[in-house]
């Protein structure tokens, strides 16, 4: 369980950018590097944590439990949100007499562009799971329905998966 | 530095608790739609707190991690300190593990399923689509200039052609960041 607490620990430490940058910094680690689950699976995962009103990172719950049951998904959520926690405890401590304020926000927006081409290298390689013809028009279609309205991806998450089932 | 005005402590841990779950509960939609939510909520319906500290909360939000998170963190510790905050966090959070525990306690039971099998399988391509949506969204107003496509694309090749350690990336582009921010800071 140790090794699992240190690698979302580490995550958390370096999740800058808003939820998406997980995508990549979790397959990366767990599905190349350490081998915890399948890409399949992951993708699975991440269909499975869109469904709560939680932010994206809750995949590290899913990841957790997947690796260490229960106990690994409660671990797995405490040490990902620890260091932004504790960051905003203390933020809030002294929030008023944070003169840099316009440093970190340039920093943090210098470092955006890094977090777009991350996101769209996880696109990437998980585009190479696909195979059929079925599945690039279902990302084709998925892609222009989020792109062109605000429909929430939960409500399209369900749709597919229920058309999934009645497809032969 | 000294710790300015003191936390107000009229809300109990408990309100703070509840409402946070609450928030937890029936946020879908998720990041900006949960701050929307929370806002109406701590400061339109229960005035916790002023809405410019709302909105200084938001902007430390984006530091590290989930915004959404972070502003209920914020809220939670400007009223009732180190616990409210960690009141406002866990509550906010505890739903969605829950739902996400029991989904994935089902996952790994029935993924073997014939029929869950082909829902997932059609899932799949629409959380890529998402993906790439969410790319060209984010690129849109991220990628300025000739600095922030050389970057994006740094990072984009380093991670998918190279297979770059990911951290190392995040970090190298962070240092820059860093680094360009002090530079425009001193040219100003």
């Amino acid at each position: 369980m140790l090794p699992l607490a240190w690698t979302y620990l580490k995550i958390g430490l370096i999740f800058f950018g808003g939820g998406y940058v997980l995508i990549p910094l979790l397959q990366h680690l767990l599905v190349d590097q350490y081998r915890w689950l399948t890409l399949r699976e992951f993708l699975d995962g991440v269909a499975i944590s869109q469904l709560t009103p939680g932010p994206l990172a809750m995949l590290a719950t899913f990841t957790g439990v997947r690796v260490g049951g229960f106990v690994g998904g409660l671990i797995a959520t405490i040490c990902i949100f620890l260091p932004c926690i504790v960051l905003m405890l203390v933020v809030g401590r002294y929030y008023a007499r944070l003169k840099e304020i316009d440093l970190i926000r340039n920093a943090l927006d210098n470092v955006l562009p890094a977090v777009v081409g991350l996101v769209a290298s996880a696109a990437w390689s998980l585009g190479a799971t696909l195979g059929t013809l079925r599945e690039w028009l279902l990302l084709t279609a998925a892609f222009a329905v989020f792109r062109w309205t605000k429909v929430n991806p939960m409500i399209m998450i369900l749709g597919a998966g229920a058309v999934g089932m009645l497809l032969p | 530095m000294t710790p300015d005005t003191a936390p107000r402590s009229q809300v109990s841990l408990w309100e703070i608790f509840a409402l946070f779950c609450k928030v937890g509960l029936t946020g879908f939609g998720g990041g900006m739609a949960i701050v929307a939510l929370t806002e109406r909520m701590v400061v339109k319906e229960k005035q916790w707190v002023t809405p410019e500290e709302f909105l200084h909360g938001l902007a430390f939000g984006q530091i590290l991690g989930p915004f959404s998170l972070n502003t209920c963190t914020f809220v939670g510790y400007r009223l009732r300190g180190v616990p409210g905050g960690l009141l406002a966090a866990v509550g906010f959070l505890l739903p969605s593990f829950l739902i996400v525990s029991l989904l994935a306690w089902l996952y790994l039971r029935f993924q073997h399923l014939q029929l869950l099998k082909k829902a997932l399988a059609a899932t799949n391509p629409v959380v890529i689509g998402l993906i790439c949506a969410v790319v060209l969204d984010m690129g849109k107003k991220q990628l300025n200039g000739t600095g922030g496509w050389l970057l994006g694309i740094t990072a984009f090749a380093a991670a998918a052609l190279f297979k770059v350690n990911l951290a190392l990336v995040l970090a190298a582009a962070a240092a820059w960041a860093f680094a360009a921010a002090l530079y425009q800071r001193r040219a100003s």
